[in-house]
């Protein structure tokens, strides 16, 4: 009679069963587009898989769990996944507060996991079992504290909304600048009006500025702002300035705007097109995409060539994978190796991608 | 100079709700805690109509002024017209859940990503500060508005009767004034104002669905110290507070320091809270008047 309830943990491990992969993203609520951007993704490489006999002779299926993007939800998705699904991994979480509540619970049980998009410094050290294929935040203003000084900028003024996220950055920025900053305001985050503070910004001597807001509209207002005031210094941003929404709000001030971002994957590559074929035009943004996708195909080829030993083993043995946004392959410490960062430039009201910038 | 500029921009777009809100809190002595969103409303419908359907921009004015008008109305009949009577409290929670319907309502119709309209035009160069000519009209139009309206209310005979009847409904229903009609007016006119507000917010700055509520705090801020039922004190009131966030961090106080600009709306709300300790009637109210 047990038996018959769960099937799958009482039959033997057969060799037509399919072979089960967790997914826990935000399906609901603020963030549910792009963890439906990336569950499509990792779809289309699922399907790959499936179409050539999947992996040896078992077809893939996903199992997904909405982790909303709380540590709770996903720690909840978690739980289900491995104690009742019993999937061989888990690709997620993707918040950086879904990853981090997960990876506990994960590191117990020995499942691996894969995030695909979690940038938070900590998840580094989250444990053994844990992977993501996004450069970690930590990086990125060591590259951009790099590029300020092959520019020659010493002099650095930069202006935060006060949330986590670009709290977070500006400390890690001054902690990578030899002189730190010369001009550093946090503003509320709700703030509109930034006028009075960048007008101070007219009877400095300064280089480069750094508009710092976790969130797209104040990020506009920053930039249309500081150009208001006559000011012809060059900005330098980051993943928030990064989007067409914030471009196409500032208007004529984001011209020669440059934002520092993980590469940008274009609807008219290979794996876009692919992407608007199955699945229509992103919810988010296409590199969210992509960026599920080599998650994916990480686990699947770790699958493929595990062989007996363990699959964490055989995932941290990843060794340049030709992933869309670059070779991917993992550290000690299950960190991201081969994904660099872009230069990006405002030209014309489009953002282009002028070069790589070096770790 | 700069520092006086921007603090009219920001005053002038506080001074629109705020001189709307006093019609509604200061003389009608009721509470409307969606009046953020209405400004939402004005500001979005004018966008959609502008830089969506592609309407000639005075024409999407009118339709953002006659949509927040709208919805004001609505608000009155089925939010606070059932209720203020009974208790003058009610409508605080009537609104302050209407505000969180308008609020989903906002997100679902506009999305999230910041909208605005540009008009274009110059920079202008006034006495070593800049300033767009879209921002200056937008100051002028504002301070001749409002001070239509506060002469009107306090100065013509129309106003005389808008105020008797907010003192005694009943007994000016005697003398022939329709007390509901012109409750309902006064109603729908801070909505209009409201909307220009909005309008302004998406010309000057940009629109976001989450900005609603700390717009209305700022106007019940403007109206607490300007006096409660004067309008023009709310209005002086509106521009006096946002000079005042302008100066905080703008000077180099005392050639040594800078206020952190993080402090910027909690220095002046706390300059406020002094201020009404020393004269609890506001700046304009007189000791003896309660509505």
């Amino acid at each position: 009679m047990l038996c018959a309830l769960s099937v799958a943990a009482c039959k033997p491990t057969s060799s037509t069963e399919p072979i089960k992969i967790g997914f826990i993203g935000p399906l609901t609520g603020d963030a549910a587009a792009l963890g439906v951007d990336i569950l499509h993704g990792i779809q289309i490489a699922v399907d790959d898989a499936n179409a050539t006999g999947g992996i040896d002779g078992r077809q893939i299926q996903i199992v997904a769990e909405d982790g909303r993007c709380t540590g709770a939800d996903a720690a909840s998705a978690a739980q289900k996944l491995i104690n009742v699904d019993k999937v061989v991994a888990i690709l997620g979480g993707q918040c950086s507060g879904e990853t981090l509540a997960i990876a506990p619970i994960a590191e117990a049980a020995g499942v691996p996991i894969i995030s695909a998009i979690s940038s938070n410094p900590d998840v580094t050290e989250a444990g053994e079992f844990i992977f993501r294929v996004y450069p970690s935040d930590a990086l990125k203003t060591v590259v951009m504290a790099k590029y300020f000084a092959v520019q020659g900028w010493d002099k650095v003024a930069i202006l935060s909304t006060n949330a986590d996220f670009s709290v977070g950055f500006r400390d890690a920025l001054k902690a990578d600048l030899p002189a730190g900053f010369i001009f550093d305001e946090v503003v509320d985050p709700t703030a509109k009006d930034f006028r009075t503070v960048l007008t101070r910004l007219t009877g400095q001597d300064f280089d480069v500025f750094v508009p710092n807001s976790h969130a797209n509209a104040p990020m506009a207002l920053m930039i249309e702002q500081f150009r208001e005031q006559g000011l012809t210094q060059p900005m330098v941003s980051h993943d928030v300035a990064d989007t067409l929404d914030v471009i196409a709000a500032a208007g004529d001030a984001a011209e020669g705007l440059q934002s520092i971002n993980v590469p940008t994957i274009e609807a008219d590559t290979d794996f876009g097109q692919d992407f608007i074929t199955t699945h229509g035009q992103p919810q988010a943004g296409m590199f969210f995409a992509a960026f599920g996708y080599d998650a994916a195909n990480v686990l699947l080829e770790a699958i493929r060539n595990m062989g007996d030993g363990p699959l964490r083993d055989a995932i941290a043995a990843t060794d340049r994978h030709p992933g869309v946004v670059g070779p991917i392959s993992f550290d000690e410490n299950g960190d991201v190796v081969g994904v660099s960062y872009d230069l990006k430039e405002v030209q014309n009201g489009a953002y282009k991608t002028l070069r790589a910038l070096p770790l | 100079m700069q520092l006086l500029l921007n603090g009219l921009i920001a005053g002038s777009l506080a001074a629109l709700v705020a001189g709307g809100l006093a019609l509604v809190y200061g003389v009608l002595g009721v509470f409307n805690l969606a009046l953020g969103q209405i400004v939402l409303v004005g500001g979005y419908v004018t966008w959609w109509l502008y830089g969506v359907m592609g309407l000639p921009f005075v024409a999407s004015i009118a339709g953002g002024i006659i949509a927040g008008g709208l919805v004001t109305w609505i608000t009155f009949r089925l939010f606070v017209e059932p209720f203020y009577k009974r208790h003058r409290f009610l409508p605080i929670v009537t609104t302050i859940a209407l505000s969180m319907i308008l609020d989903g309502l906002i997100l679902i119709l506009f999305g999230e990503s910041p909208k605005s309209i540009r008009l274009g035009g110059g920079i202008w160069h006034i006495a070593g500060a800049r300033i767009s000519v879209a921002q200056l009209g937008l100051i002028l139009i504002t301070i001749l508005l409002l001070s239509v309206l506060a002469y009107t209310l306090h100065s013509t005979a129309i106003g005389r009767r808008i105020r008797a009847v907010v003192q005694h409904p009943h007994a000016v229903e005697s003398f022939g004034v329709p007390a509901q009609r012109l409750h309902q007016l006064l109603f729908i006119m801070s909505g209009i104002l409201a909307s220009c507000g909005g309008i302004f917010l998406a010309i000057d700055q940009n629109l976001t669905p989450v900005l609603a509520f700390s717009i209305t705090i700022k106007a019940y801020a403007a109206i607490i110290a300007g006096g409660k039922g004067n309008v023009w004190g709310a209005i002086v009131c509106a521009y006096a507070i946002a000079l005042l966030e302008q100066a905080i961090v703008g000077i180099h106080w005392f050639n040594t320091f800078y206020v952190p600009a993080g402090f910027q709306g909690t220095v002046a709300l706390a300059v406020i809270i002094i201020f009404l300790i020393i004269r609890p009637q506001g700046l304009f109210g007189s000791v003896a008047r309660s509505a």
